[in-house]
């Protein structure tokens, strides 16, 4: 029961961070760094309140969401292909 | 020959959840197909999408996040309290979640409400006088904030489903699934939310 | 015991079928309407042709002919093909050769039936609604979607609701194999057929929500105008291009993984003798799935898109057709000193290696940049697609019909028909198809309702084609429906087959297994 509350309140500190550092101009590293914030966020998400670290007796669905992110980055990265080359 | 029928309705546990884990699956590439566009159009039209973003009303985005973020940490606790045979905390929590869900579509609607005012809305011909970026980013953000706004809808539905079964005494501390596989759907809607706000509101 | 046909359950006569979660019953349900929706399909392809037989208008409007050969293509390709294999015999067959009792979520696989008739009504209902047929191609291509005034939101609509139903079922296939495999019915053990269907049920799962969102957008994009398709907005219609093919390419391979399936199954039953490279079949099958999902650029070579990624695609597009060939080869090694019996289910699936192969190999053509820009959008096309598709996924759905009738009905049709109506289906097929080829590569473009007089004999030879093919399936079907009900009782076993469901009564009992099985062998090993 404590760990949500800490995964929660680590989570709204993120969101701080994310909203305090997009005030600043870094250029291409404010998404860089909003993105990493995000999925630092969904991991947490998807380990403690989704409970997929605790996934004993079917281990390999960890490896989904890590795979389904790799389809997409291919899907999208074959695309900047044309878009980015046109 | 083996024929232990408790071991198969054993395996229909694990099998309900890797089920719901697929739906979650294809739920993401839904959104992948738009995270797709976005990402080309931001790519392409990166001037626009900063000055349109600087529009979006991000302390009402912050919160909002906040709001999605302790529906998650309620809609947690209750699964949590439900296998602890505390069903009635569960459903306290449980109601705290559905309560925050809405109030995130009551923000929305304000949201969009106010931007329909200023006659930023879809083919409205004072969006259309404007670059072609913003009109593209009004168009991604109609569609993406839509058609996540229409998943914690749906979400809502099956948590008051959820409500029901609990107080009918269906859904227990030995059978929770049903209350487990809402909660990874509405999990799913937050984090979707989570990666939206910064693409949204967060451009610099 | 009594067959699943006598055990109603709770409802009786019509509802006890469509209100059943009986895996078998919902297979054959699945058989009852995507048939039926064969027919149309076929129907209106006879009516296309018959329009082609002469240059000028012969028996319809240009835009009554945009509207035919629309929806040929929506018919054929979402309602047949698509849902096809893993619908009916995926659903029949998958459980029980597995040794389970039925798929993991029987009242979901219910839904998905509702569904999928569901989407068929919606797609039925526009035509005579709104603007009346669509006449965009099943393609659906913007920015012409967006402008042409017939009823393609509600079209759009119902394809979506399709896809919905295909999800349901992909989710249903993964589960039931990683589940409730019986003990002992470790991985390679697995009939080749339930590795084409799970590789399937992937791509179902992961590509088909991409067009799904590309379909809503249409769809918003028609009735709110929010600009991300419309050119005139701003959009980039390409964008629409690459969504649609993100699904639509893997689709091809939902349409000819299970086909390949049937294919592996039948092969060695025949020839008595084990699959040769058991898992060099299956894990082709994977390896198409995944690489197959990255190669859907090569039907933009010609859009406009960027030559650095029309390469790439190119060089993925011909990755891909190496497993393809190791599944062709591994098929003829198979048949390699077996003792052959020509049964009708073999050869329907002799015929499957014979067409997909013309079929693969005109496709390479297609891959190759330079040759494409002059095939691209001609009827080299058209022949090629029903070489794989219909000459493919048709043929093996034939060779399933013959091969497990006498299991889903109890009754074996009559044995010497299925060969002369081959004979037609095969002589029809490539006079119909292959006169096809030789127009593309002449010039005559696709999806025209005319043509200039140098194209006149090879257009009528195809049209001869057709009629020809058409008897060919009517002799096929009626040999079929007669023997459903006149056919002699079946065996349980009557081909030798040593996978499990040839171990069960024919037709099986409601719960397919008294006891689950205990697997302790191959799927291909003969005593
Ligand atoms: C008797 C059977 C069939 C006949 C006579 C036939 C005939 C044709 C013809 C002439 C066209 C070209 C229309 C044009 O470009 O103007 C066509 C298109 C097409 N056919 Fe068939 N066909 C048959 C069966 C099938 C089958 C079994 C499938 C799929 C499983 C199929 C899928 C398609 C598709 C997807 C198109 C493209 C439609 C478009 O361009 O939008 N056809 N067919
Ligand atoms: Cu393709």
């Amino acid at each position: 029961m404590n760990t949500y509350i800490y995964i929660w309140v680590s989570l709204v500190m993120l969101t701080g961070l994310s909203v305090s550092t997009a005030g600043r101009n870094w250029g291409r590293w404010g998404l860089t760094l909003a993105l990493l914030i995000a999925f630092i966020k969904s991991g947490l998400i998807l380990n403690y309140f989704m409970h997929l670290k605790d996934q004993k007796k079917m281990k390999w669905i960890r490896w989904m969401i890590p795979g389904i992110f790799a389809i997409l980055v291919f899907f999208i990265g074959l695309t900047f292909l044309d878009i980015a080359l046109r | 020959m083996i024929n232990d029928r408790s071991m198969e309705t054993h395996r229909d546990d694990l099998g309900s959840t890797l089920g719901m884990w697929l739906f979650l699956l294809s739920e993401i590439l839904l959104f992948g197909g738009l995270f797709l566009l976005y990402a080309i159009y931001r790519f392409n039209y990166s001037q626009s999408f900063h000055l349109a973003a600087e529009s979006l009303n991000r302390p009402i985005g912050a919160l909002n996040t906040v709001i999605l973020l302790t529906s998650s940490l309620t809609m947690a606790l209750s699964l949590y309290a439900l296998k602890q045979k505390q069903s009635l905390r569960s459903l306290c929590f449980l109601l705290s979640t559905i309560l925050l869900g809405l109030l995130f579509l009551f923000n929305k609607y304000w949201e969009w409400a106010s931007k329909f005012e200023h006659g930023v809305y879809p083919n409205a011909t004072r969006l259309l006088e404007r670059e072609r970026g913003e009109v593209l980013f009004y168009g991604l953000y109609y569609s993406m904030t839509g058609l996540h706004a229409l998943h914690v809808l749906v979400g809502i539905g099956l948590l008051t489903a959820m409500v029901y079964f609990i107080r009918k005494g269906k859904v227990h501390h030995e059978r929770y699934l049903p209350l487990e596989n809402s909660g990874l759907y509405w999990h799913l809607v937050d984090i979707i939310w989570v990666f939206l706000f910064p693409l949204f509101y967060l451009i610099t | 015991m009594p067959s699943f046909y006598e055990e109603n359950g709770r409802f009786r006569g019509f509802w006890a079928w469509i209100f059943s979660t009986d895996h078998k019953r919902i297979g054959l349900l699945y058989l009852l309407s995507i048939l039926s929706f064969y027919a149309i399909g076929v129907l209106l392809g006879f009516l296309i042709r018959l329009e082609l037989i002469a240059p000028g208008p012969t028996i319809m409007r240009p835009q009554t002919y945009n509207a035919l050969f629309t929806l040929h293509g929506v018919i054929m390709i979402f309602l047949f093909v698509i849902p096809g294999i893993p619908a009916i015999f995926g659903n029949f067959f998958l459980p029980i050769q597995i040794g389970a009792r039925d798929v993991a979520f029987p009242k979901l696989n219910l839904l998905s039936w509702w569904i999928y008739m569901g989407g068929a009504a919606l797609a039925i209902l526009s035509l005579f609604t709104g603007g009346g047929p669509i006449d965009t191609g099943w393609t659906f291509y913007v920015p012409y979607s967006l402008r042409t005034p017939v009823n393609v939101p509600l079209a759009v609509l119902g394809v979506f609701v399709l896809g919905f139903s295909s999800i349901l079922t992909g989710i249903n296939m993964v589960t039931t194999t990683h589940q409730l495999r019986a003990p002992g019915m470790t991985w390679f053990r697995l009939p080749l057929f339930v590795w084409g269907i799970y590789a399937t049920a992937w791509i179902q799962i992961l590509v088909t929500p991409v067009v799904g969102i590309t379909l809503l957008l249409t769809l918003m994009e028609r009735l709110v105008g929010v600009g991300i398709f419309d050119p005139a907005k701003g959009g980039d219609p390409l964008l629409y291009q690459h969504l649609f093919w993100i699904y639509s390419h893997p689709a091809v391979y939902i349409m000819i993984l299970p086909a390949m399936g049937i294919i592996s199954e039948i092969l060695p039953v025949f020839a008595r003798r084990t699959i040769f490279g058991y898992k060099a079949i299956a894990f082709s099958s994977l390896a198409i799935a995944i690489v197959g999902s990255f190669v859907w650029g090569h039907h933009m070579f010609v859009s406009g898109q960027s030559d650095v990624a029309s390469v790439v695609f190119s060089l993925l597009t011909f990755l891909v057709a190496v497993p393809s060939g190791v599944k062709v080869f591994n098929w003829v090694s198979t048949l390699y000193k077996g003792s052959i019996e020509v049964a009708p289910p073999l050869l329907f699936a002799l015929t499957f290696i014979f067409l997909f192969a013309i079929g693969g190999l005109t496709g390479l053509f297609q891959g190759a940049l330079a040759t494409d820009v002059h095939l691209h959008d001609t009827y080299w096309v058209v022949g090629h697609f029903h070489y794989v598709i219909f000459g493919g996924t048709g043929f093996a759905i034939f060779g399933a019909l013959h091969y497990w009738f006498p299991k889903m009905f109890g009754r074996m049709y009559h044995r010497k028909i299925p060969y002369i109506a081959w004979g037609l289906l095969f002589v029809g097929f490539n006079t119909l198809y292959f006169p096809m080829l030789l127009l593309g590569w002449q010039g005559m473009p696709r999806r025209y309702f005319d043509y200039l007089p140098q194209f006149h004999s090879l257009q009528f030879l195809s049209t001869i084609g057709s009629w020809i093919l058409i008897g060919g399936l009517i002799l096929m079907f009626g040999n079929l429906v007669h023997c459903l009900f006149k056919g002699e009782k079946a065996e349980s076993n009557p081909w030798g087959g040593a996978t499990l469901e040839w171990q069960i009564p024919s037709p099986p009992p409601r719960e397919n297994f008294d006891e689950i099985p205990l697997v302790s062998k191959g799927p291909y090993e003969y005593r």
